[in-house]
């Protein structure tokens, strides 16, 4: 028998390997398996999440920050009206209550993309 | 659910498996484990392992593999590539547990040529061929006609030289041709041991 012929009958022989018995038992463990690695994944980025936020909410009232947000709507007040005033005809800022409302809308905007990015990069992991 | 594989992922072929499976989908893969199982966990016992730890190998194997399957790319089959992982992962355990120190040697004898007996009606038993060459011989021949490597990524697993590598590929494939060869060794082998 030609030896290249005697490989190729040996790389078939390899492939044709019987179907084992617990074939299904043995794919259902790996499942298994796979499924409580998922869930780990799952809860150790939940728990990291939590801790995060607790972490950035402490320091979000240590740092004073709602009194820093008053702040800047004041801030954004007396630019709104030096705006009115350079352009006293348009009125696109009058859609705003006034400086507050759009520190707390871009506020919000921010929550909206940081929750987002968090999302992908969950799907990431 | 285990065992309540849905129809569709039953339906389709490997590639698209895995494209599913890349995305998370872990039923996907169990469709995959549930095709391909077998074949890994028999080149394992082929290669020398035991039942248990050619399961466990063959876990960890499929486990690695859900873990890399973007590495994938189609190119050779899913059970091939699946296969040179948990080959590569057997290796590693062997060397983890010292057990591949023995494979160098050259000159390595062989199992007792008793461990042949089988079933006797079967007319081509690789597995009982497989018994009568040597750890070393079997498990590089396993490695590159079961595995698909190359000796040269044989004796990079193995950390020995690719001459040892090719001389124990080359004395086990003259055994098994002499064991598989029809009316060959086989017969002769188990009317020896009666």
């Amino acid at each position: 028998m030609a030896e290249i012929e005697f490989e190729r009958r040996l790389e078939r022989l390899f492939a044709e390997a019987p179907e084992l018995s617990d074939a299904g038992p043995f794919a259902d463990r790996v499942e298994r398996r796979l499924n409580t690695g998922w869930q780990t994944r799952r809860w150790l980025i939940g728990a990291a999440g939590v801790a995060g936020g607790v972490i950035g909410a402490s320091q979000l009232i240590m740092s004073n920050v709602f009194q820093r947000l008053e702040n800047a709507g004041d801030s954004a007040r007396v630019l709104q009206q030096g705006i009115s005033q350079i352009t006293p005809h348009e009125g696109w800022l009058s859609g705003f209550a006034d400086g507050g409302a759009v520190v707390w809308v871009a506020s919000a905007l921010a929550i909206v993309a940081m929750g987002f990015a968090l999302t992908r990069v969950i799907e990431e992991l | 659910m285990a065992g309540a594989t849905p129809l569709r992922f039953a339906n389709l072929h490997d590639v698209e498996l895995c494209t599913h499976a890349a995305t998370g989908e872990r039923r996907a893969f169990g469709e995959l484990v549930r095709r391909h199982g077998s074949a890994v966990r028999g080149l394992l016992r082929r290669m020398g392992a035991q039942v248990s730890e050619a399961d466990d190998v063959a876990q960890d194997a499929f486990l690695t593999a859900f873990e890399r399957i973007a590495e994938f790319r189609g190119e050779g089959t899913f059970a091939g590539w699946v296969k040179r992982i948990a080959a590569r992962s057997y290796l590693r355990r062997l060397q983890r547990e010292k057990r591949l120190g023995m494979f160098g040697s050259e000159t390595l004898e062989n199992e007792p040529e008793g461990r042949v007996a089988g079933d006797a009606d079967a007319a081509i038993d690789l597995d009982g061929a497989l018994k009568t060459l040597g750890p070393a011989e079997r498990l590089c021949v396993s490695m590159c006609f079961g595995a698909g490597l190359s000796h040269a990524e044989a004796a990079e697993a193995l950390n020995l030289p690719l001459g040892t590598v090719k001389s124990h590929v080359k004395r086990g494939l003259e055994k098994l041709r002499a064991r598989l060869a029809p009316g060959g060794a086989v017969g002769e082998g188990r009317r020896g041991n009666g």
